[in-house]
């Protein structure tokens, strides 16, 4: 149970202490939207928002494992996020180099490259779902 | 005095806004940090306050915030940053806290901006003052509830000798077991998160749902089924106390934590007005 006074009045209130994900949603997510000269694309902010949840969820645990995942997820670097696409790429112009004749293709490649390396990021439909939908839309 | 916006010079510095309040105190704002290096100040207009801090032109195109927001580190800075900002100001009186990142070219500019909405923050400072948010959150009891009859269910070692017949039949019978038990404590928890929303909701002004928090790996808690915002009267704040602490005593099924009092965030925006969507 965490009850932080953040409103005693005629206090400053020291660093606030709560919980970051509480924190975010609210800062983030909710608060009086208004238009604002400089825009921050409001699709950043929700993969912004998604981004540091994961972040926030994950990167404590993540830590003490030793484990770096967020430096290839796509979700948390725009890094891996292009490396990503480049790959994907890479993979879509061998599919379509495929049917073409033999001459064309060179040697056949035996599945040498890896489509399922990524997959640990499937598991997460929530980053997905919206856009999905949306497409789904008639 | 209102000009054109074409008409005053490209200003050295943008405004941040970080909330919109009545009163201000002067002194209060000025020992807070705030997000830039510059003083965080109130800047009038209409016959509002809107709390602001400059950020050098250099640094207040989209681009560079975008990148700055990217960071997780300066973000949760940012974030708290802001958030103590509008936590102060809302401890003088009702404030009506702006998201994140609300930025404006100039200060003539955010009075512009800021002036021409003037009713929806009345309207807003309207519907918080006097009230305050509750966060209540509701998980699954302890993960080991969940996972541990099934690593029960798998025999330690296989024995040597030639299997009981019914062996395998008794194992699938205790995997189905244990599934049965974690399907009945979700949707136990499940009633009872629904149990407990509509009857906090009862207890305030207004209430919505958030967005379900992700799991936090590690967690000692199950899954997260209810993260609830309900808007309370500042002086019924005991009282909405009382009834968490009876939910929790009397629900067996769900992990209550409560969390507040917040300045009233979830309630600030025209999609908090009526509370749940």
């Amino acid at each position: 149970m965490t009850d932080v006074d953040h409103r005693r009045a005629g206090q400053i209130p020291g660093p606030p202490s709560g919980n970051l994900a509480d924190i975010l949603e609210r800062v983030l997510d909710k608060g009086i939207v208004i238009a604002g000269d400089i825009k921050i694309d409001l699709l950043d902010i929700e993969l912004l928002t998604i981004r540091l949840r994961l972040f926030v969820a994950s990167v404590d645990t993540a830590k003490k494992a030793g484990i770096d995942w967020w430096e290839t997820d796509p979700a948390l670097s725009s890094r891996a996020a292009h490396q990503e696409l480049m790959e994907e790429n890479r993979r879509l112009r061998e599919q379509l180099a495929v049917p073409r004749s033999d001459q064309d293709a060179g040697p056949p490649n035996d599945g040498a490259d890896a489509p399922f390396a990524n997959d640990g990021r499937k598991s997460r439909p929530s980053e997905r779902d919206p856009r999905a939908e949306e497409g789904a839309m008639p | 005095m209102r000009q054109p916006a074409r008409a005053v010079p490209p200003a050295a510095a943008a405004t941040y806004v970080f909330a919109v309040c009545r009163h201000v105190d002067e002194d209060v704002l000025s020992l807070l940090p705030g997000i830039t290096s510059a003083p965080v100040r109130a800047l009038p207009f209409e016959r509002l306050h809107a709390v602001v801090q400059e950020v050098p032109a250099a640094e207040a195109d989209r681009r560079s915030w975008t990148e700055r927001l990217s960071d997780p580190e300066e973000l949760e800075r940012c974030v708290r940053a802001h958030h103590q900002v509008v936590t102060a100001v809302a401890a003088h009186g009702p404030a009506a806290p702006m998201a994140l990142a609300t930025l404006y070219s100039s200060e003539e500019r955010a009075r512009q901006a800021l002036g021409a909405d003037v009713a929806r923050f009345h309207t807003v400072l309207d519907r918080v003052a006097g009230r305050v948010e509750w966060g209540v959150k509701g998980y699954l009891p302890a993960a080991p509830a969940a996972a541990g009859p099934v690593r029960a269910a798998v025999p330690a070692h296989v024995p040597a000798g030639p299997r009981a017949p019914d062996a395998g039949r008794a194992y699938l019978e205790r995997v189905r077991g244990a599934h049965r038990a974690r399907e009945e404590t979700r949707s136990a928890a499940l009633r009872a998160a629904e149990e407990t929303h509509s009857a906090l909701r009862d207890r305030a002004v207004a209430a919505r749902r958030l967005r379900i928090q992700d799991q936090q790996s590690g967690d000692r808690r199950g899954a997260q089924v209810l993260n609830g915002a309900y808007l309370v009267e500042e002086d019924r704040t005991e009282a909405f106390r009382e009834v968490v602490d009876t939910l929790r005593r009397r629900t067996g099924a769900l992990l209550i934590e409560l969390s507040g009092p917040w300045v009233p965030y979830s309630f600030a925006g025209e999609d908090g007005a009526h509370g749940d969507r």
